[in-house]
């Protein structure tokens, strides 16, 4: 598999080896029961810690991208419709702290926040 | 077993006047690559000389493989690979012949190790240490310390004279001895794209004192610099104690600093009603800004 890790960047190599697989996951370039490669293989051709490439592994699970089968490997689970309703709920909660965080930084009213939120429901609905 | 190879507490050690370590609380846990980074000068080979018992603290305490180094039997010794920053290697010996007497001081000599690394170096054992290149001798007794089966390696400045690929290959040796053998690995050095690629931990060290050791991720994640801008109400009174680095301008701030959560800047930001950037720092940034000292406001 072709993965570009920059050590030197900002970015923790996990992080970016993450997020290069789970895009892979999402759009389908690593296909539902695809096999990944064994975490001592994967960071010998990365050229990188094994424990790096098994602490993905481990955030891609959590994630519920891919599942460890005992004895034989990690394989990938694919797509967002696996998530189960605490993981949405965590993201979306995630999402909203922000929004909160933001607002607080602007000065802005509670309820004047919770009107916008609405306008964009309303916006999306109307498109769709 | 212990999960810490190397523990040392408040270990201090001085040379006539100057103190060369100070307190130092150095943890290295089994099974890890652990860089250790400091400039010239900060303590780095004093405290190495010191874990593996060529000299001794003047206070503290200090286990080794639960071992302190001054009670270190020829069986302790065994386990601690050591290739110091002038490691001298007899100028005359074949490569070959170094080989064959130093695995005679060794119980468990692996020769197959030392033909893969000779191999993957491509070093050519009949040739004497004289006629080869500075790092190419710094491979050999990299080789040396690999072959005694140590369960810790202790390398001062290992790369140092290596070209870029000959770094390369060394970096995935060290990367390999960890992944098929478990071995621990403390590995000083200024090439910092270097450990970055292969460490765990980070312990930085000034001025005698260990300023960080924790893993990358963490401190890579967290140790960023921030740019305040657009102070609405002035910046009289903007301070953050315990940045690392701290300077202004006229009109905005500069620091380097811890960042646990977002949430810690919108409040600093509302408090003193300014806007703020975020930049994200390599391993190379950070060490500079750590180690740096703090410049004279002008």
């Amino acid at each position: 598999m072709f993965i570009h890790l920059n050590p030197n960047s900002g970015m923790p190599i996990y992080r970016q080896l993450f997020q290069q697989l789970r895009q892979r996951i999402v759009s389908g370039q690593l296909a539902p029961d695809e096999q990944l490669p064994s975490v001592r293989d994967f960071s010998a051709e990365l050229g990188i810690n094994l424990l790096t490439v098994a602490k993905v592994y481990q955030l891609l699970e959590s994630e519920g991208l891919a599942e460890t089968r005992r004895g034989l490997g990690t394989f990938v689970i694919g797509g967002h419709k696996t998530r189960s309703l605490t993981e949405k709920r965590k993201l979306i909660t995630d999402a909203v702290e922000q929004v909160v965080a933001e607002a607080q930084h602007l000065d802005f009213e509670e309820s004047e926040v919770i009107r916008l939120i609405h306008q964009r429901f309303e916006e999306t609905k109307k498109k769709s | 077993m212990d999960s810490n190879v190397i523990e040392t507490t408040n270990v201090s050690r001085s040379f006539a006047k100057s103190i060369a370590v100070q307190d130092l609380n150095l943890r290295v846990r089994r099974g890890s690559i652990y860089g250790f980074l400091g400039r010239n000068g900060a303590g780095k080979t004093t405290a190495i000389k010191m874990l593996v018992g060529l000299i001794w603290p003047d206070r503290g305490d200090i286990k080794v493989n639960g071992v302190e180094p001054a009670r270190f039997t020829v069986e302790d010794r065994w386990k601690i690979g050591y290739v110091s920053e002038k490691q001298i290697l007899n100028p005359f010996m074949r490569v070959d012949a170094l080989v064959h007497f130093t695995s005679s001081f060794y119980p468990n000599w692996d020769f197959t190790a030392c033909d893969r690394i000779l191999k993957r170096f491509k070093i050519d054992p009949t040739k004497r240490i004289r006629a080869l290149s500075l790092g190419m001798a710094r491979q050999v007794a990299f080789m040396l310390a690999v072959a005694q089966k140590p369960d810790l390696l202790i390398l001062d400045e290992p790369a140092a004279n290596l070209d870029v690929v000959a770094r390369r290959e060394f970096l995935d040796e060290v990367l390999d001895l960890l992944r098929e053998d478990g071995k621990t690995v403390l590995l000083s050095s200024h090439i910092l794209s270097d450990v970055e690629r292969v460490a765990e931990e980070i312990g930085i060290i000034a001025q005698g004192r260990l300023r960080i050791s924790e893993p990358l991720d963490r401190l890579k994640e967290t140790v960023k610099k921030v740019r305040f801008y657009g102070f609405e109400k002035g910046m009289n009174g903007f301070e953050i104690s315990d940045a690392f680095n701290f300077s202004r301008t006229s009109n905005e701030v500069l620091a380097t600093l811890r960042v646990e959560n977002d949430s810690q800047l919108l409040k600093l930001a509302a408090k003193h009603r300014c806007q703020y950037e975020v930049i994200h720092l390599n391993l190379e940034d950070i060490f500079v800004e750590i180690v740096r000292e703090p410049k004279e406001p002008t």
